[in-house]
C-alpha cells in the first residue's frame, strides 16, 4: 500500500482519540502506562504530521490531502478535510506542542491522571480538526469539541480561582461561537436559496467560489461577518473581549496555559484568515478600520497592563494580547507583508509564549508561587534555567535573529505602507515590550537571592533534562525561523496570495447608516 | 365499526390490553417486580411492532375520526421508547421507597394509550379524549409517593391547574366547533381556509376560541407565563416520574399542537403566529434565567425543561413561513426525540444518586461524583453537554436544526434564532455548574456509596448511545421526521 493513499489527515486527527479511548480502559493504578500511552499517541500523531509536512507541495495553491465523505446528505454536509500551507503549518504546530505539553505534565499532574490525559488527547483532536475542516458544519463541531476538554483542564487541575476562570472562558467562547452557528446556517441557507440545492451549502470551497463569483448579499455579509468575527475575536482575543484570557491563562495548569497560548488563540486568527475574510470580503473591508483601531488599542493596552502585573503568568498573558494584536492588525490591512507577518507571528507566538509558560511551570513546580515580587537573584542558583528563560524573553521582545523579530517586522512594514500613523503606534509598542519583559527578567533573575527563594533551600534545583527536552525543540525552531523565515513564508505563500487576491478584488459594502 | 377499523386501532388497543394485563398480573402475583417488568416490556415491543406494521398503510378509521399516517407511527414509536426507558429507570428508586412497581407500569401504559390517541386523532373530540387520557395518569404518578407531603402537594397543584387548563382548552374547542360546524380536523381546516381567504376579518368568537386554545396548550407544554405548576410538580414527584413528566406530557402536548394548530388551525397561522413567537421568546428566556438561580438539580432541570419548550416552539413559529414549513416541523419533531433521550438520561442520573432515601437533589449531592462514581458522572456530563447543545451530541444537532428552520423563516422567527443561541450560552452556565460540582468540588463528609442496578445501567447506556449516535449520524432520524412532517402537510 502506498503511503500517499493513507487518509493522513484523519489519522493525525483521530490517533489521539484512539489513545484516549485506550486510556479510558486502563486501570487507574498504572500511572506509568497511562502516561506512556498518552505520549505515544501524541508522538504518532506528531510523526504523521511530519509526513504531511514533507509530502505537502507548496507550489500547488489548492487544498491537498483532501478526504471527502458524505455525512448528512439531506443538507449537503460532508466530512471534508484538506490542507493548504497555512493549515499544514498550524497542524504541525499543534501536534508538536501536544506531545511537549503531555511530556511536561508528567510530573505536575498527580490527581486524576487518567481523566487529564483523556481530556488532553481529545483537546488535540478538536484543535487539529479545526485546522483541517473544509466543511463549515464539521468546522463548527471541532470548534466546539475543543471547548469541553479545555474547560475540564482548567477547572479540575487549575489554580485556586480555577472555577471562576474556566466558566468565564467557556461562557465567553460560547456566546461568540453560537452566534457564529447562526451565521453558518444563514450562509448555507442563502446559498441554498440562490442555487436551489443544499449540495455544497456547507462546503468551504464551493462557498468561497460563490463569494468570489456572485458574492453574498450585503446584509447577510455584514451580519455573518460580524458573527464570525466576534467568535474569532473572542478567541484571539482582541480588545475589548480579552478579559477571559488573563484569568484562564493564570489559573490553567502549565500544559493548559501552553496549549491555550500556543494553539487556542491561533484558532481565532486562523478563522479570520480562512473563513471570515474570504467568505465575506466586502464586509471585511467595511469593518477593517474599526478592527485596525481595536488591534492598535490591544497592542498598546496589553503592553501597558503587562507592565504592572504582579503575577508571572498574568504578565505573559497580557503580552499575548499585545502579540495577537499584531496578528489581527496584519490580517486586516489586506496587504502582502501584513498577512505574511500575521501568519509568521502566529507561529512565533505559539513557540515563544508556549516556551515561556513551560518555563514558568518549571519554576512553579519548585516554588509553588508566581508572585514576581517574591523572586530575585535566581541567576546565581539556576544558571541554565536563567539562560533558557533569557532566550525566550529576548525572542519575545523581538530580538533580530530570533523568530519573534520577523513577524513583528513584517507587520510593521505592512502597516507603515498602509498608513504611517498606524505604523508609528505599532512601532512604539516594541519599546513597551522590551520594558515589561526586561523588567520581569531583571526582577526575577538578577540581584540578591530573595528571602522567599532562600527559604526553599534544596528544593530550588536547576532545570532537569526532561524539562530541557520540552523546551529545546521550541528553542531550535525559534532560531531556525529567525534565521530562515523563508521556511514559513514559502509554505504559506499560496494561502496568502489566494486570500489577498480575493479580498483586494472587492470594495467595502456600505453600512446603511453610513451611506 | 368494521374489521378495518379494528385493525387500524390495533396498536392503541394493544396498549390498553397490556395495561389491563399488568393489573391482572399484579392481582395474581401481588407485588412481584419481575413478572410485571416482563409483561410490560413484551407488551411495549408488541405495541411498537403493531404501530410500525399498521403505519405502513396510512389510512383512516371510524369515519375519519382516527387517522394513521407517518406522524402517528413516528410519535407512537418515540413514546413507546420513552415509556420503556422510564420503566428501566424507575424500579430501583421505587423499590427503595416501597412503592409498587406493577401499578406504576400499568399507569404508564394507560398514559401511553393517551398519547397514541392524540397522535392518531383526526377529530377535535378524539384529540381532547387523548389529551385527558394522557394527563390523568400524570396526576396519579406525580402523587405516587403517597406518604411524601411534597409529592402530594405537587400532585394537587398539577391536578388543579391541569384540569383548569383542560377546561379552558375544551371551551376553545367549543368555539371552533360552533363557528365551523364540524369537529373533524380537515373539515375545520377547510372552513377556516374560506375564512382566511375571504376579506372578512376574524370574528370575535373565533379569536376567543383561538385565545382559549392557545392558553390551554400553553399550560400543557408549560410555556411562560403558564408554567407555574411545573417546578413544584416536577420537584415533588418521585425522580423517575419527573423524568417521565418532563417528556411524555410535554412532547405529547406538542403532538396535539401539531394536529390542532398545524392540522386544523393552520389557515389562521397569520393570526396565531406572533403569539407563538412571543411565547417562544418568553419561555426560553425566563426558563433559563430562573434555572440559573436554582440550587436543586431537579428544580434546575424543571426550569431547563421550560426553556426547551421555548426552543421547540421556534419550530412551530417557523412553520408559518412558506420558506420553512417542512423544516420547522422536522426541527420540532427531531427536537422532541433528542430532548427525550437527553432529558430522560439526566433525570435518570439524579434518580440513581437519590436511590437511597434521604438524599436530596441539591448540587451538594453531586460533589465529588467524578471520583465516587466515574461512569455516572461521565454520563451526566454527556447529557448536560447535550442539553447545552455542544457537539457531537444530539442536542447540538437538534438545536442547529431548529435554528436553521428559524433562519429560513426569517422575520420574527429569525430573531428567535438569535434569542435562542444567546439563551443557549446562558444555559451553559447552569448545566456546567453541575459538572463543576461533580469534578471540581469535594463532598462534605463521606457520602454513602452509590449503587447502580442492572436495569438502571442498561437504561443509562441506551440513552447515552442515543445521545451520541443520533448526534453523529442523524440521517436515519432525519428521514423519519421528514416523512412525518410531510404526512402532516399533505
Amino acid at each position: 500500500m502506498n503511503v500517499a493513499d493513507l487518509p493522513l489527515l484523519s489519522l493525525i486527527t483521530f490517533v489521539p482519540l484512539i489513545g484516549a479511548i485506550v486510556i479510558a480502559f486502563l486501570p487507574r493504578d498504572q500511572p506509568g502506562l497511562i502516561r506512556a500511552v498518552a505520549l505515544a499517541s501524541a508522538l504518532i500523531s506528531f510523526g504523521l504530521s511530519l509526513l504531511l509536512l514533507i509530502g505537502f507541495n507548496p507550489t500547488n495553491p489548492a487544498f491537498q490531502y483532501q478526504e471527502v465523505h458524505d455525512w448528512i446528505p439531506a443538507f449537503g454536509i460532508q466530512y471534508k478535510v484538506g490542507v493548504d500551507g497555512l493549515s499544514t503549518i498550524l497542524v504541525v504546530l499543534t501536534t508538536t506542542l501536544s506531545w511537549i505539553s503531555i511530556l511536561a505534565s508528567f510530573r505536575p499532574i498527580k490527581t486524576s491522571l487518567k481523566e487529564y490525559m483523556i481530556s488532553f488527547l481529545i483537546l488535540e483532536v478538536g484543535l487539529v480538526g479545526v485546522f483541517i475542516s473544509l466543511d463549515l458544519f464539521l468546522f463548527y463541531i471541532f470548534w466546539e469539541v475543543e471547548l469541553v476538554p479545555m474547560y475540564l483542564i482548567i477547572g479540575i487541575w487549575g489554580g485556586a480561582n480555577r472555577i471562576y476562570a474556566t466558566l468565564k472562558f467557556v461562557l465567553y467562547t460560547l456566546v461568540g461561537s453560537l452566534l457564529m452557528l447562526v451565521a453558518i446556517l444563514a450562509t448555507a441557507f442563502t446559498f441554498q436559496n440562490a442555487t436551489g440545492s443544499w449540495v455544497g451549502a456547507f462546503d468551504f470551497i464551493t462557498l468561497r467560489n460563490f463569494a468570489v463569483t456572485s458574492g453574498f448579499v450585503g446584509n447577510l455579509q455584514l451580519f455573518a461577518f460580524l458573527a464570525f468575527f466576534l467568535a474569532f475575536a473572542i478567541k484571539v482575543p482582541m480588545f475589548p473581549v480579552h478579559t477571559w484570557l488573563p484569568d484562564a491563562h493564570t489559573e490553567a495548569p502549565t500544559a493548559g496555559s501552553v496549549m491555550l497560548a500556543a494553539i487556542l488563540l491561533k484558532l481565532g486568527a486562523y478563522g479570520m484568515i480562512r473563513f471570515a475574510v474570504p467568505l465575506f470580503p466586502g464586509a471585511a473591508h467595511t469593518f477593517a478600520p474599526i478592527i485596525i483601531v481595536l488591534s492598535l488599542i490591544g497592542i498598546v493596552y496589553g503592553a501597558i497592563v503587562a507592565l504592572v502585573q504582579p503575577d508571572w503568568k498574568r504578565l505573559i498573558a497580557y503580552s499575548s494580547v499585545t502579540h495577537m494584536g499584531f496578528v489581527t492588525l496584519g490580517i486586516f490591512i489586506f496587504q502582502e507583508q501584513g498577512l505574511q507577518g500575521a501568519i509568521v507571528q502566529m507561529i512565533n507566538h505559539g513557540l515563544i509564549t508556549g516556551g515561556l509558560f513551560l518555563l514558568v511551570g518549571v519554576m512553579y513546580e519548585r516554588t509553588h508561587d508566581r508572585t514576581i515580587a517574591k523572586f530575585g537573584g535566581l541567576a546565581g542558583r539556576t544558571p541554565v534555567y536563567t539562560a533558557a528563560f533569557g532566550f525566550f524573553v529576548f525572542a519575545s521582545a523581538g530580538l533580530p535573529g530570533l523568530s519573534g523579530f520577523v513577524g513583528e517586522f513584517l507587520v510593521l512594514l505592512g502597516s507603515f505602507a498602509f498608513n504611517p500613523w498606524v505604523g508609528a503606534v505599532t512601532a512604539s509598542c516594541m519599546i513597551w515590550a522590551a520594558a515589561y519583559l526586561l523588567y520581569m527578567f531583571q526582577q526575577i533573575f538578577t540581584g540578591q537571592l530573595s528571602d522567599f527563594l532562600r527559604g526553599l533551600g534544596d528544593h530550588l534545583t536547576d532545570i532537569s533534562p526532561i524539562e530541557m527536552l520540552t523546551i529545546l525543540p521550541l528553542a531550535a525552531l525559534i532560531v531556525a525561523f529567525g534565521l530562515f523565515p523563508g521556511l514559513i513564508l514559502h509554505l504559506v505563500q499560496g494561502s496568502v496570495t489566494t486570500v489577498l487576491s480575493e479580498v483586494q478584488a472587492v470594495s467595502a459594502i456600505h453600512l446603511f447608516f453610513w451611506q | 365499526m368494521t374489521w378495518a377499523d379494528i385493525s387500524t386501532i390495533a396498536p392503541l388497543a394493544a396498549a390498553i390490553i397490556v395495561a389491563a394485563v399488568l393489573i391482572v398480573t399484579d392481582i395474581v402475583l401481588p407485588g412481584r417486580r419481575a413478572p410485571a417488568l416482563v409483561v410490560a416490556f413484551l407488551g411495549l415491543a408488541v405495541v411498537a411492532g403493531l404501530a410500525i406494521a399498521v403505519g405502513r398503510t396510512p389510512g383512516t378509521a371510524f369515519d375519519g375520526a382516527y387517522r394513521v399516517d407517518d406522524l402517528t407511527t413516528y410519535l407512537d414509536v418515540l413514546f413507546v421508547a420513552v415509556i420503556a426507558l422510564t420503566l428501566l429507570f424507575a424500579p430501583d428508586y421505587l423499590a427503595a421507597r416501597d412503592l409498587p412497581l406493577p401499578e406504576f407500569a400499568a399507569v404508564l401504559l394507560f398514559a401511553l394509550s393517551g398519547v397514541m390517541l392524540i397522535s392518531a386523532s383526526a377529530d377535535l373530540l378524539v384529540l381532547f379524549l387523548g389529551l385527558e387520557l394522557m394527563v390523568l395518569p400524570g396526576y396519579l404518578l406525580a402523587g405516587f409517593a403517597k406518604r411524601d407531603a411534597l409529592s402530594t402537594e405537587g400532585a394537587i397543584k398539577y391536578f388543579l391547574l391541569g384540569s383548569f387548563s383542560s377546561a379552558i382548552f375544551l371551551f376553545g374547542l367549543a368555539f371552533v366547533w360552533g363557528l365551523t360546524g364540524t369537529t373533524r380536523i380537515d373539515g375545520v381546516a377547510t372552513a377556516l381556509k374560506a375564512i382566511a381567504a375571504g376579506s372578512t376579518p376574524l370574528s370575535p368568537g373565533l379569536a376567543m376560541g383561538l385565545a382559549f386554545l392557545t392558553t390551554g396548550v400553553a399550560f400543557k407544554i408549560a410555556a411562560v407565563p403558564f408554567h407555574y405548576w411545573t417546578p413544584d410538580a416536577y420537584q415533588g414527584s418521585p425522580t423517575p416520574v419527573t423524568g417521565y413528566l418532563s417528556v411524555v406530557p410535554k412532547v405529547g402536548a406538542f403532538a396535539l399542537i401539531l394536529r390542532l394548530f398545524v392540522g386544523a388551525l393552520g389557515p389562521l397561522s397569520a393570526d396565531w403566529n406572533i403569539v407563538i413567537v412571543l411565547l417562544a421568546a418568553a419561555t426560553m428566556t425566563l426558563g433559563n434565567l430562573v434555572a440559573l438561580t436554582q440550587d436543586s438539580v431537579k428544580r434546575m432541570l424543571a426550569y431547563s425543561s421550560i426553556a426547551h419548550t421555548g426552543y421547540m416552539l421556534i419550530g412551530l413559529a417557523a412553520w408559518s413561513s412558506p420558506n420553512s414549513q417542512i423544516a420547522g416541523l422536522e426541527g420540532l419533531l427531531f427536537y422532541g426525540a433528542a430532548y427525550a433521550a437527553m432529558n430522560l438520561g439526566a433525570f435518570a442520573v439524579v434518580a440513581a444518586i437519590q436511590r437511597r432515601t434521604g438524599i436530596s437533589s441539591q448540587l451538594e449531592s453531586f460533589a465529588g461524583l467524578g471520583r465516587r462514581a466515574p461512569l455516572l458522572a461521565a454520563l451526566m456530563t454527556l447529557f448536560l453537554l447535550s442539553l447545552t447543545g455542544i457537539p457531537p451530541t444530539v442536542g447540538f444537532f437538534a438545536k442547529a436544526y431548529i435554528i436553521l428552520a428559524a433562519v429560513q423563516a426569517g422575520g420574527p422567527a429569525g430573531i428567535l434564532a438569535v434569542i435562542a443561541v444567546l439563551n443557549a450560552a446562558a444555559a451553559a452556565f447552569y448545566y456546567l455548574r453541575v459538572v463543576v460540582y461533580m469534578f471540581m468540588r469535594e463532598p462534605k463528609g463521606e457520602p454513602a456509596p452509590i449503587v447502580i442496578g442492572r436495569l438502571m445501567r442498561t437504561g443509562l447506556l441506551v440513552s447515552a448511545v442515543l445521545t451520541v449516535v443520533l448526534g453523529l449520524a442523524p440521517g436515519l432520524l432525519l428521514t423519519l421526521v421528514g416523512n412525518a412532517a410531510r404526512a402532516l402537510t399533505l
